[in-house]
């Protein structure tokens, strides 16, 4: 069963799925955010924001495994690269999300990121303006946010067609002795590898860390990518072995479900390592601004902290350490959901704490700081975490500002714990990422017939 | 370990495909096949000689464990019980500075664990000597030994039936 046909019965539950997405989306933009930040649609926001980012990675992920083991002369994967290729396609999905968020940003429609605030670049707001910004201006402002989107994720998507594109022309060009378009996606999977290294770092950067915006870590790329890594290879395991269930990739043995479960197991400890490097070397050297960040999360956010690491670490550690859990469908699937979600998770604990701290700034700000009219001399300082409680002193002449310490400390389902609506957009945007992977699985033979690594894998044995 | 002498007749294969081929038929014809010497662990091997899994990483999973619990309960008893220092005004019981000392300890006692069981199980240690049959197992030939101290002539004719009839380059006897 070479082509695979993409029945009416999926494209129903699909499309329910993204009917789930939307309903649960129109009902966060309009109810979701906590009283005093109505009218931000914070959760909203941040909701579009943490699917799109999470998504948008898998397929990243997906085209970069497919260049790296082009690039390696790997062969065990070939029966199966075709999920891969689909995977990747969604980049075209994830640029228009992402693109629109984009827009967003520059529009000033969301209040996530604050060195997207009016004022906080302008040394004569002396209630608003930030030194430690100004500094990260060349970078963190709305313009580059809009080009450095557009530009690098439409590199990828470049890519990531023209990959697909040398790969299902083989079907029809290739055969033995004929390997003219191997070299061509040998030639441009080499090319994409250091493009993605660097480019995926900045983009996380701006999409994810600035919400943050005065913190920085210096492993956050390579953690946040682990995270989607992760996420790809569950995501891979769940499909194909669906796939299996209904009579495809009969030449997908447990060999090649053992070799994904080995991945799944090494890049789960691969992303604890560096999530314990990044606590362990702050907690260390216990620097005010980037203690902060973990001081935030321990104190106030201690189920998404600790539930984080048990996770995508102790789950996945202990039950795929034996051999023979990897070659079962049960224990992979089992794993799978548990990691998915986990790292849906563990984006959702890098992305709220931040967004609710901003909202709740420019809440102040503009919702009700003109109508204390008191003058605000703030002393900028440097350390500006400094000027986070700085803020709440100058405020403490208000009466909200002991309201606005409490805040983070509430119990607030969609920012302290995802909560049924959040479910309810991941689950739409599983249904739009399956739907259009299964339409182009749908568009091509599933086995690459002439790629010239196909018997290898045929029988591959671990 | 055997205590008498065991006189062995064994085949040399060049190809690991021809030896696998050769064990497939020994187990058709219900020949005991007594050792498979081979200079790289061949792929499909355990199966066709119906050997059971080793319980040696179950051993190291303990081993492992022990290294975990020794390391961090160590720690835990020197620095909050029998000489508490404050390192850099962090508390006495400091977790994350415990965890990379705690992983290497793991490391530690499995690896070595691991490599003591290894050589016991093995029987191995120093001034051991091992007999071999051919010091070319260890190079490029692929080794299918069969013990014949209680065998037949007509047996062991079988045998050697059975080596020309899957293509051995060489066949052999010796007493070890």
């Amino acid at each position: 069963m070479n082509d695979f046909t993409f029945t009416g019965r999926e494209r129903t539950t699909f499309i329910g799925m993204i009917l789930v997405g939307i309903i649960s989306l129109v009902a966060t933009y309009f109810m979701g955010d906590p009283m005093e930040l109505h009218g931000q649609h914070t959760r909203f926001w941040s909701n579009l924001l943490h699917n799109s980012v999470f998504f948008t990675g898998i397929s990243f992920i997906a085209l970069f495994m497919l260049s790296a083991f082009t690039t390696a002369y790997a062969g065990w994967h070939t029966v199966m690269k075709r999920i891969w290729e689909a995977f990747s396609l969604f980049l075209v999905v994830g640029f228009c999300l992402m693109g629109f968020f984009a827009i967003a940003t520059w529009m000033g429609w969301h209040d996530l990121y604050h060195w997207n605030m009016d004022g906080v670049l302008d040394p004569n707001n002396k209630e608003l303006y930030d030194e430690i910004l100004v500094g990260k201006s060349a970078f963190l402002n709305k313009n580059w946010y809009l080009l450095g989107t557009i530009i690098i994720l439409g590199i990828w998507v470049l890519f990531a067609l023209k990959l697909r594109g040398l790969s299902v022309g083989e079907d029809t060009k290739g055969g033995k002795n004929q390997f003219e378009t191997h070299y061509s996606i040998r030639w441009w999977s080499a090319i994409f590898m250091p493009i993605a290294a660097f480019s995926s770092a900045a983009l996380i950067w701006q999409w994810v860390m600035s919400i943050d915006s005065h913190w920085y870590s210096t492993m956050f790329a390579w953690y946040a990518t682990a995270s989607w890594f992760v996420s790809m290879l569950a995501m891979t395991l769940m499909v194909l072995i669906y796939l299996k269930s209904r009579g495809y990739f009969e030449k997908v043995t447990p060999e090649h479900l053992h070799d994904i479960g080995k991945y799944l197991f090494a890049f789960s400890i691969f992303w604890t390592y560096l999530w314990f490097s990044q606590y362990m070397l702050i907690w260390y050297a216990n620097v005010g601004e980037e203690t902060i960040y973990f001081h935030t999360r321990v104190n106030e956010y201690p189920v998404l902290f600790y539930g984080n690491l048990v996770v995508n670490f102790v789950l996945p550690f202990l039950i795929l350490m034996r051999n023979d859990t990897k070659r079962k469908y049960g224990t992979l699937i089992f794993v799978s959901v548990i990691v998915f979600l986990g790292h849906w998770w563990d984006f959702f604990s890098m992305i709220k704490p931040g967004v609710l701290h901003t909202a709740h700034e420019v809440h102040e700000h503009h919702g009700h700081g003109a109508d204390h009219g008191h003058a605000h001399d703030k002393v900028s300082d440097a350390v500006h975490h400094g000027a986070d409680h700085a803020h709440e002193a100058a405020h403490g002449a208000g009466d909200h500002a002991a309201e606005a310490g409490h805040h983070a400390a509430e119990f607030l389902t969609g920012f302290t714990i995802p909560g049924f609506l959040e479910l309810g957009t991941m689950i739409g945007f599983l249904g739009l990422f399956l739907f259009f992977v299964f339409s182009r699985l749908n568009s091509a033979s599933l086995e690459p017939v002439n790629d010239p690594f196909l018997e290898e894998s045929i029988h591959h044995h671990t | 370990m055997v205590s008498k002498n065991r006189e062995v007749l064994y085949g040399l294969y060049n190809d690991e495909e021809e030896l696998l081929d050769a064990i497939k038929v020994a187990n058709k014809d219900h020949l005991d096949i007594m050792d498979v010497f081979t200079p790289f662990p061949v792929h499909g091997l355990d199966p066709l000689l119906d050997l059971k899994e080793s319980r040696l990483h179950q051993a190291g999973f303990v081993y492992g464990a022990m290294g975990t619990l020794t390391a961090f309960l160590f720690m835990s008893w020197v620095f909050t019980r029998d000489w508490p220092v404050i390192f850099g005004g962090k508390p006495y019981w400091s977790v994350p500075a415990f965890i990379p000392i705690t992983f290497e300890l793991t490391v530690l006692f499995c690896a070595i664990g691991m490599v003591v069981t290894f050589y016991v199980v093995c029987g191995l240690g120093p001034g051991v000597t091992s007999p071999y049959l051919d010091p070319r197992i260890t190079d490029d030939k692929f080794c299918i030994a069969f013990q014949t101290n209680d065998n037949s002539t007509s047996e062991i004719d079988n045998l050697r039936n059975f080596f020309s009839k899957t293509g051995a380059s060489e066949v052999n006897t010796k007493v070890i």
